[in-house]
């Protein structure tokens, strides 16, 4: 019986390994059990919050197909076969009132960027840095309030109105501003908004800068205007990603945001006229959807694609970042 | 000569519109708390003590104050365990698959648009239970906290030098005694800030409450299960009504919100050099 002693032996070396070295080292870790949970908790709830997304708007997608993302007719009516619901005015609204906030946030937050590191002394440097942490974190709805009844009127009667008036041959400033909750306040609003976001971390990465790269620049005696120049363009990644995740955050603004832009659903390129963004549209039309049949899913494949841009935006973001950082620190 | 006269005109320009960029980009803040409080408080200093503790029948707020602290509270009761162990978790493993997985997650969830929440917990809480109430907007809130607390404690544990790790490890301690006893109460203040900035991110947070807390005005809430109110989302009903004492309402409400933004916000401040929000 030759399989006989081969088993023994198995289990002889076992015991043998066991004597010779510690027996516990490969005993149960105690804090992964403790943690564990938590963070199967958490990655379950962000797989649970896309199905449920894309549950929900499956309908949408079976009746209407692809089409509820490129049609731009929102009809709701009491008969069900003549509800309609097609989402390019939102998504239009969404990405075009993100564009202007970040065309105004990316030059602002550069500027205040490169004062803060390079020529702020230290206590207005410190209270740079607090009002931009301030204005990060004050509640959205301040916004809103702010930009619903000072910003807008203002707008509309010192910006808009000029511009319509000796401008409107110039198709984005052709609509007239009748109301002024357009497009351009709600991305004016975001822009105020998201600057902060995108100030943080662009200061960050100004203030990487490893300091031979600055000294080079002294030494070459050139105008602060040419070095500031030079050391930003060390930074490109950085700026890049600080744009993108900045207009992830405007892609995501609801409540401010659906104040100003005036929900209406348009797909025009005028500057002036009002529209829709997915949050807004979600934020106005969710509490009575449930009385039409087909409105719900349509929703929901807003939702979605909120969804999928505010994660591809931000992973594509942090991913930049994060390479940038590795290779500075290199 | 003219050469270096252009390049020094070049400066000052760029120096003007870095300037003049710097100012704007700080202006809409100040100009916000101005207004806020100059439209504000002479609503509040008008019906005086009632604006704090009546009903929005009585021109008071109350509910809605006693509505955010309640949801406050519970988000934290709900968020806080979760976010700090899902930061000790991600400091302890940090380069394992599902630590880099979740501190991915983190920062996403961290600019994740709000109102995504909102939506999900209406399906998974409020239509279950069949009611709008105080518990799906602190579960709703909880989503939202969690990644703040978790980023903060994570951040705080590292900035402790490897030389307190190596120490704990040589005396032979277990990993669970060397985060409780050694590492948790040597970083508390840091994760003190990211509690209390979890806290004042929650105590604004409108959009995740639309469609889970269902508002209460009139009453003061008795019950978790029940609809609840909460200051923001009375701002967000007010300023689309059409009447001016609804808007007065609103700006008075505002204040009280940016008092108690600004109650969290300064000390934690006061305490720290950088806040990430």
């Amino acid at each position: 019986m030759p399989l006989f002693p081969f088993f023994l032996r198995y289990f002889r070396r076992k015991k043998n390994e066991d004597t010779l070295h510690f027996k516990n080292i490969k005993r149960i870790d105690t804090l992964k059990v403790i943690t564990s949970p938590a963070i199967i908790f958490v990655l379950l709830l962000f797989v649970w919050m896309l199905t449920v997304y894309f549950y929900n708007a499956l309908p949408a997608f079976i009746r209407e197909g692809l089409e509820v993302y490129f049609r731009n007719t929102w009809q709701a009516a009491e008969e069900a076969s003549k509800e309609y619901y097609g989402l390019a005015a939102p998504i239009w609204g969404t990405i075009y009132t993100s564009i202007i906030a970040i065309l105004i946030a990316l030059p602002i937050s550069i500027a205040d960027s490169v004062f803060v590191v390079d020529y702020a002394p230290k206590k207005v440097k410190n209270f740079f840095i607090i009002i931009s942490d301030m204005m990060a974190g004050l509640p959205t709805i301040i916004y809103g309030i702010w930009g619903a009844f000072v910003l807008v009127p203002f707008l509309q009667k010192y910006v808009m109105m000029p511009l319509y008036k000796h401008l409107s041959f110039i198709p984005i400033f052709s609509s007239p501003p009748i109301t002024g909750y357009s497009y351009f306040s709600a991305g004016i609003l975001l822009g105020i908004m998201v600057t902060p976001f995108a100030s943080a971390i662009i200061r960050e990465a100004y203030q990487m800068v490893p300091f031979t790269y600055r000294e080079a620049t002294l030494s070459l005696g050139l105008t602060r205007y040419e070095a500031t120049k030079i050391l930003l363009g060390y930074i490109k990644p950085a700026i890049f990603s600080g744009a993108i995740l900045a207009f992830g955050r405007a892609v995501g603004e609801t409540v401010a945001v659906s104040l100003v832009i005036g929900n209406t659903f348009n797909l025009s390129i005028g500057l002036f006229a009002p529209g829709y963004t997915i949050s807004s549209l979600i934020a106005n039309q969710f509490g009575n959807a449930f009385i039409y049949k087909h409105m719900l899913p349509a929703l929901y494949a807003g939702g979605l694609a909120l969804f999928i841009i505010g994660l591809i935006v931000n992973v594509v973001g942090l991913y930049l970042l994060k390479r940038w950082q590795k290779n500075v620190e290199i | 000569m003219s050469r270096y006269k252009t390049r020094k005109g070049k400066e000052v320009v760029f120096l003007v519109a870095m300037a003049i960029l710097t100012f704007v980009g700080i202006l809409p803040l100040f100009h916000i708390i101005v207004t806020v409080f100059t439209e504000g408080l002479p609503v509040i200093a008008e019906r005086g003590f009632t604006f704090l503790t009546g009903t929005l029948s009585n021109g008071g707020i109350g509910p809605a104050i006693a509505g955010t602290f309640i949801l406050m509270f519970l988000s934290s009761l709900i968020g806080l365990p979760v976010a700090l162990l899902v930061g000790i978790y991600a400091y302890e493993y940090p380069n394992s698959l599902i630590g880099r997985w979740t501190k991915t997650l983190l920062q996403i969830m961290l600019e994740f648009p709000t109102i995504l929440v909102g939506v999900f917990v209406m399906n998974i809480v409020a239509i279950p239970m069949g009611t709008y109430s105080g518990f799906a907007g602190a579960f709703a809130l909880a989503v939202i906290l969690m990644p703040y607390v978790a980023v903060y404690t994570q951040e705080a544990m590292r900035q402790i030098p490897f030389t307190y790790r190596e120490a704990s490890f040589g005396l032979g301690l277990s990993r669970i005694k060397i985060i409780s006893r050694i590492l948790v109460p040597l970083s508390k203040r840091g994760i003190l800030t990211g509690v209390l900035i979890g806290m004042a991110k929650v105590a604004g947070e409108t959009a995740p409450l639309l469609f889970t807390v269902g508002g209460l005005y009139q009453s003061y809430p008795t019950s978790i299960t029940k609809p609840i109110g909460a200051i923001p989302l009375l701002i967000y009903t007010l300023i689309q009504s059409p009447s001016n004492a609804d808007h007065a309402m609103a700006w008075g409400a505002s204040l009280v919100l940016l008092l108690i933004f600004l109650l969290i916000f300064i000390p934690v401040r006061a305490s720290l050099k950088e806040v990430r929000l």
